[in-house]
């Protein structure tokens, strides 16, 4: 047996800059060795000689295309925690609703991906497309498409405009229509099955002991969500469930994100219905007292970890960020070990690793 | 007399185990329990948790730079699936010459967690597998840059440049 080395990177069109190193021997690849740090831009240090305030742009910015709603709740509630601040009613079902229409359009376009990688491109387009009408819906609701900077300390800056309800609740209605489409185009499809199929298949005794989260750990069978376990904002308010998968391969972890953008679509409605009338944001100097917190919070991808401490001044003394990529990367080495060389993008994109969270 | 939450049994277990190497063991909040141990322990107090408590998801590892003090803070986050508590294990190490034993025989999932602090901090991890340079460039030769005395005299393009300059006779 001869060994080669290769190495695919850091530019492939699969996603941002991320580098593979390969042990391969004919077409079995028996270890790989992930190389990053191609993004990073020291996105802790920055934060420690800046402001509170000037801090939001900056923390929004570590998965900026895909979940940025998601990523800024997180350090809100650190702050809110330590200083002791109460967010107005209103605001906080504004941040679920901002929240839950980015958990959408991250998982459509994690979608979209993964049919690139197995070659079906009509789905591409398809879920693309459909993403338009959420990034349209953030537009009215923000003013921005993909990086809102719209929760801020104590609330949220802007309010629903008019008309605003309608046009949710309608697309909302499309998109929970299209998702047959989609079983249909791809789930079902006899190619995808063969190639997604008992491919990188995750024990859940393994996922618990490598820290895996996030939809990867829920497609193992293991039925953990910072939702339940922890709720924040007003998700207690809302009844919806958590879709776990039966094997822990790669087509059990898309299916569970499609099912994901099913139960967000049921939050979406009770948000919307229930949201009750009041102030979006309690405005307060950010002078936040000595103290620590550690929150989480339930992003597209897993659960983000945010770790502040603060000395009394106006800016944080350490504010360390746990990605949910960076958490999920050891599964790539464990999961590739003795493998076609084909498989190598399918374990990849089921993974849902992006670059810009790994690296901060 | 009302029943002890899981958070407080938790802290009872751990201080009854180990009297005198735990330092400070408290219930932060709901969820949130924060225990200080010397750092020649936190290995065995590692397994105990995870073996008799069950903790076995690690969530994060983190270090802070307390210049003032002159020492290191390392914390190791970790939570428990049916207990529904987080609990962080955290050691005080010194400035000077900071070396603590490596946990990636109790939680596997801290491996690239603990690269990176030896890279930003300089700690050294020892029984750690591999620590090499993880999100710098390859070629980084500065100090630790998460230290709180750092200070980059000059940006990492011009000392590529000065580098060149003088492989190249210039």
């Amino acid at each position: 047996m001869s060994v080669m080395k290769l190495s695919i990177g850091p530019q492939h069109p699969i996603s941002a800059h991320f580098r593979f190193l390969l042990d391969v021997d004919g077409d079995v690849v028996l270890k790989l060795e992930p190389d990053i740090g191609y993004t990073h831009r020291g996105i802790e240090k920055l934060a420690e000689k800046r402001t509170y305030l000037q801090n939001l742009p900056v923390i929004e910015r570590v998965n900026s295309y895909c979940d940025s709603a998601g990523t800024m709740l997180g350090y809100l509630e650190a702050i809110e925690e330590v200083m002791g601040l109460k967010v107005p009613e209103r605001a906080k079902y504004l941040r679920v609703i901002a929240a839950e229409l980015n958990r959408i359009a991250s998982h459509l376009y994690a979608a979209s991906l993964f049919s690139v990688a197995t070659g079906l491109e009509t789905m591409l387009m398809w879920t693309i497309n459909d993403r338009e009408l959420i990034l349209d819906l953030l537009e009215r609701l923000t003013g921005q498409r993909i990086t809102y900077t719209y929760q801020t300390i104590g609330g949220v800056r802007f309010d629903m405009p008019d008309g605003f309800k309608e046009e949710a609740l309608k697309r909302l209605d499309y998109l929970e229509k299209r998702t047959e489409d989609y079983y249909k185009m791809l789930l079902w499809n006899h190619t995808f099955q063969i190639r997604a199929r008992k491919v990188g298949i995750l024990k859940p005794s393994d996922a618990i002991k490598l820290g895996i989260v996030g939809p990867n750990l829920r497609a193992s069978g293991v039925r953990a969500d910072v939702r339940k376990d922890e709720p924040y904002e007003v998700y207690d308010k809302f009844d919806f469930s958590i879709p776990t998968g039966k094997n822990g391969d790669s087509y059990d972890r898309l299916e569970v994100r499609f099912k994901e953008v099913e139960q967000s679509i049921q939050i979406l409605r009770q948000a919307i219905k229930d949201i009750p009338k009041g102030p979006i944001k309690k405005w307060t100097q950010p002078i936040v007292p000595q103290g620590e917190a550690y929150t989480r919070v339930e992003a597209a991808r897993g659960e983000f970890g945010y770790y502040l401490v603060s000395d009394g001044t106006m800016k944080p003394y350490r504010l360390k960020i746990t990605p949910p990529s960076f958490r999920n990367l050891i599964a790539l080495p464990h999961l590739c070990r003795n493998v076609p060389l084909g498989d190598i993008p399918i374990i990849y994109i089921s993974l849902d690793l992006i670059p810009m969270d790994v690296d901060r | 007399m009302t029943d002890k939450s899981t958070e407080e049994l938790v802290v009872d277990s751990v201080k009854a185990k180990f009297p005198e190497d735990v330092i400070d063991a408290k219930v932060q909040r709901k969820n949130r329990v924060s225990i200080s141990v010397r750092g020649n322990k936190i290995y065995d107090i590692g397994l105990f948790l995870r073996d008799e408590l069950g903790f076995d998801h690690i969530a994060s590892v983190s270090g802070i730079d307390y210049i003032d003090a002159k020492e290191f803070e390392v914390i190791y986050y970790v939570w428990s699936m049916d207990k529904k508590v987080l609990v962080g294990l955290r050691t005080k190490i010194p400035r000077d010459n900071p070396t603590l034993k490596s946990l990636v025989d109790v939680w596997e999932g801290g491996l690239y967690h603990e690269r990176e602090i030896w890279e930003m901090f300089g700690i050294k991890f020892e029984g750690h597998p591999n620590l090499s340079l993880l999100l710098l460039p390859e070629d980084w030769d500065g100090p630790p840059p998460l230290r709180k005395d750092f200070v980059l005299p000059e940006t990492h393009q011009e000392r590529l440049e000065e580098k060149i300059k003088k492989l190249s006779g210039g």
